[in-house]
C-alpha cells in the first residue's frame, strides 16, 4: 500500500495546500481544457514551463511528481514510438531498412534475454527499458548478413518527432496538474469540494450530500476492507489455497474463496454501520450542519484570475490560428 | 519432528520507517506429539505473530524456524513448497466462521483437501469424518453454511482444517465470544482429538481457567519476549503472572480468598470447579 504515489495525499505546507478544494477542482479542470486547446509545440512548451513554475511556487517536490509518473511511463514510451512510426509529414530525418532475418531474430531474442537478466540486478528499470528498445532498433537495422524474410522501411519524419514530443509533453502537463490536485488535497476535502460544486444538481433530483457521504464512507473503509482481505487470505492460505501458484482453474476457486467472505463481511459491516448511524439520529435526505465549512480567501481569487487568464489566452490563440 | 524456533525476531515495517518488533529472540521447541500447549500473554504480546510463523505464513526478520525439517529463514526459498507446510501445521484463526464461502458444508470442508489434490471421492469421506469429529452429523453436509448458527459455523470451519489431517493444530482464541458452556464444549472437543490422536495442539487463549484445567504446557509471552515456558502448576506457583499483568484462574483465586478470609487450610491449586468442591468438602469434614 505504501508505494502507490499516484493519487496519494501527502501532508505538507505551501501554496496549494491553502487553496479551497473547489478552487483547485475548477481551476485544474479549466487549465486542462486550455492545454488541450493549444495547437503547436511552442505554446505547449510554454505551458509546460508554467506548470513547472507552479510546482516550484507551490514547493511541491518534483521528485514526488516524477515518482507518480512511473506507472504510466511505459504508456509514454509507447505513445512516443507510435507517433514517430505513424507520422509521415515533413522533412525526412532518418530512413533505414529494418531487416527481419534469422540472425536478427536471434539478435532480438539475445537482447531480450540480456534485458531480463539485467532487470534482476539493476535498479534503473526505466533506463534498461529504453536500452532494450534501442537494442532492438540497432539489431533490426544493422544485422543484414542474410536474406530477409521480411523487411520494412522505418522512416522518422520531422513532424513525427514534433508530434510525439507534443503528445508526451501534453500528457505530462495533464498528469502534473492532477497529481498536484490529489497530492495537496485530502480525500475528504476533495469530497466536500465536489459536494459543494454539485449542489445545484439538487434541482434535478441528484442529492450531492448523499453522494458525498457515500464517497466518504467508501474512502474510510478502504483500510478496513484491506485488513479484512489480509485476514481472509491468511485463513484460506492455511487451508492450502496458494495465491501465488496454481493453474487458472485453481486460481478461480481461490479468488472466490477470497471474494465471497469479503462480500459477506462488507454487507454485515454496512448493516451495522447503518444501525449505528440511525441510532445517532441520522436520517438520509434530512439537512445536516457541518463542522468544517469551506471558505474562500484571497489566494483563491488570485488563482481563479490566473486560471481565467490562461483559459482566455488559450481561446485567443486558437481563434487566431 | 516439530516446530523449532531459533532466536526468531519479527519486525513489522511501517510507513514512517520506524519498525515495530512484534516478537524478539524467541527460541522454542514444539514436538509433533503429546503436547497440549496454551500460548498466553497480554494483548499485543506477539501471540498471533508467533502463531503465523508456525505454518510459514510470515517469515522471521532474523533467526529461523524449522518446521517439520524445512528451514524457514528471511527469504523465500524457491525449493521449499511452503504450501505443503499448511498440511503439516493446521492454523485456525479467530472467528474462523468468516472463512466459509461455499454453497454447502460438504464443499467447504472439502476445499482444504481438494487444494492438496486429494481425489474427490476420498475428500467426501474426509468431509463426513471431520464433521463427526466436531460433533455434527451428516445432515449438515448438504446445508448452506450461511444458514447455520454461530456455534455450528465455528465447528464447520474447524472441521475444514481438521480435514487436512494436520500433524500439529494451532488455534487462535477458538473460544472467544462463546458462553461458558460453549467454551467447555469446544475445549472438550480439542482434548478428545488430542487424546485420540496424540497430536500436539497449541491454543492461544486469555482464559486462565481453561489453561489450568486442560493444558500440560504454558508458554507466556510478554512484550514479544518469552516470559515463561513450563507446566501450569509451576506457572501459578511462581510470580510470573504478577509481572505479566495476567490473572490467576478463578479456582485458585476463590480458594485463596477462602483461605485468607476464613482461615481454611485448603490446597489452593485445584484445576476445576469439581476439584474445588471436593477440596473444600475435605477440609470442612476434617475440622
Amino acid at each position: 500500500m505504501n508505494s502507490i504515489i499516484i493519487g496519494q495525499y501527502i501532508p505538507g505546507k505551501g501554496f496549494f495546500y491553502k487553496l479551497d478544494p473547489r478552487t483547485k477542482i475548477i481551476s485544474i479542470l479549466f487549465l486542462m481544457i486550455a492545454v488541450f486547446m493549444l495547437q503547436n509545440i511552442t505554446q505547449l512548451l510554454i505551458a509546460f514551463g508554467i506548470a513547472f513554475l507552479m510546482l516550484l511556487i507551490g514547493r511541491i517536490s518534483i521528485l514526488k511528481v516524477i515518482k507518480g509518473l512511473k506507472p504510466i511511463f511505459v504508456l509514454l514510451i509507447f505513445t512516443f514510438v507510435f507517433q514517430i512510426a505513424l507520422n509521415t509529414e515533413g522533412v525526412i530525418l532518418s530512413q533505414a531498412t529494418m531487416h527481419f532475418n534469422i540472425y536478427s531474430v536471434i539478435g532480438i531474442v539475445a537482447v531480450f534475454v540480456i534485458w531480463r537478466l539485467l532487470l534482476r540486478f539493476g535498479r534503473l528499470k526505466i533506463l534498461l527499458f529504453i536500452a532494450f528498445m534501442l537494442g532492438v532498433y540497432f539489431v533490426l537495422r544493422y544485422i543484414n548478413y542474410l536474406a530477409d524474410f521480411y523487411s520494412f522501411q522505418f522512416t522518422i519524419y520531422e513532424k513525427g518527432i514534433e508530434m510525439s514530443v507534443f503528445v508526451v509533453v501534453r500528457l505530462l502537463i495533464i498528469i502534473t496538474l492532477t497529481t498536484v490536485l490529489t497530492l495537496t488535497t485530502k480525500p475528504t476535502d476533495l469530497t466536500s469540494g465536489l459536494e459543494s460544486l454539485m449542489h445545484p444538481l439538487k434541482k434535478i433530483g441528484f442529492n450531492s450530500e448523499d453522494f458525498a457521504l457515500i464517497i466518504s464512507i467508501a474512502l474510510r473503509y478502504i483500510p478496513t476492507i484491506f485488513d479484512e482481505s489480509q485476514k481472509i487470505m491468511a485463513a484460506q492460505a492455511s487451508r492450502g489455497a496458494d495465491f501465488s501458484e496454481g493453474k487458472l482453474k485453481d486460481k478461480m476457486k481461490q479468488i472466490i474463496s477470497l471474494l465471497v467472505p469479503m462480500f459477506i463481511i462488507a454487507f454485515m459491516r454496512s448493516e451495522e454501520l447503518a444501525d449505528a448511524m440511525e441510532s445517532r439520529n441520522f436520517v438520509p435526505g434530512e439537512r445536516r450542519t457541518r463542522i468544517n465549512i469551506l471558505t474562500f480567501s484571497m489566494i483563491d481569487v488570485y488563482t481563479s484570475v490566473f486560471t481565467l487568464l490562461c483559459f482566455a489566452s488559450a481561446i485567443v490563440l486558437k481563434v487566431i490560428a | 519432528m516439530g516446530i523449532y524456533f531459533n532466536e526468531v525476531t519479527h519486525e513489522y515495517a511501517s510507513y514512517s520507517k520506524k519498525t515495530y518488533k512484534a516478537i524478539q529472540n524467541i527460541s522454542l521447541r514444539i514436538e509433533k506429539d503429546y503436547e497440549f500447549i496454551a500460548l498466553v500473554g497480554h494483548t499485543g504480546s506477539g501471540k498471533s505473530t508467533l502463531a503465523k510463523h508456525m505454518n510459514a505464513l510470515i517469515f522471521p526478520t532474523s533467526g529461523s524456524v524449522d518446521i517439520f525439517g524445512k528451514h524457514i529463514a528471511q527469504k523465500r526459498d524457491k525449493k521449499i513448497s511452503y504450501n505443503q507446510l499448511r498440511k503439516n501445521v493446521g492454523l485456525v484463526f479467530q472467528f474462523p466462521e468468516y472463512q466459509l464461502f461455499e454453497e454447502t458444508v460438504e464443499k467447504d470442508i472439502m476445499f482444504g483437501p481438494l487444494n492438496f489434490k486429494v481425489p474427490l471421492e476420498e475428500a467426501k469421506v474426509i468431509a463426513k469424518e471431520s464433521l463427526e469429529l466436531v460433533g455434527l452429523d451428516e445432515t449438515y453436509l448438504k446445508r448452506n453454511p450461511f444458514n447455520l448458527s454461530g456455534g455450528e459455523k465455528k465447528r464447520v470451519s474447524i472441521a475444514g482444517i481438521l480435514a487436512l489431517d494436520p500433524d500439529i493444530l494451532v488455534l487462535d482464541e477458538p473460544t472467544s465470544g462463546l458462553d461458558p458452556a460453549g467454551k467447555n464444549t469446544l475445549m472438550k472437543l480439542f482434548t478428545e482429538i488430542h487424546q485420540k490422536t496424540n497430536k500436539t495442539i497449541i491454543i492461544i487463549t486469555h482464559d486462565m481457567d481453561l489453561v489450568y484445567e486442560y493444558f500440560n504446557r504454558v508458554i507466556v509471552l510478554k512484550d514479544g519476549e518469552l516470559s515463561f515456558d513450563g507446566t501450569p502448576d509451576n506457572l501459578f506457583r511462581s510470580d510470573v503472572l504478577d509481572s505479566n499483568h495476567l490473572d490467576y484462574p478463578n479456582t485458585i483465586k476463590t480458594l485463596k480468598y477462602l483461605k485468607e478470609k476464613l482461615g481454611l487450610d485448603v490446597d489452593i491449586y485445584q484445576k476445576n470447579v469439581d476439584d474445588v468442591v471436593v477440596e473444600i468438602n475435605r477440609v470442612i469434614a476434617n475440622e
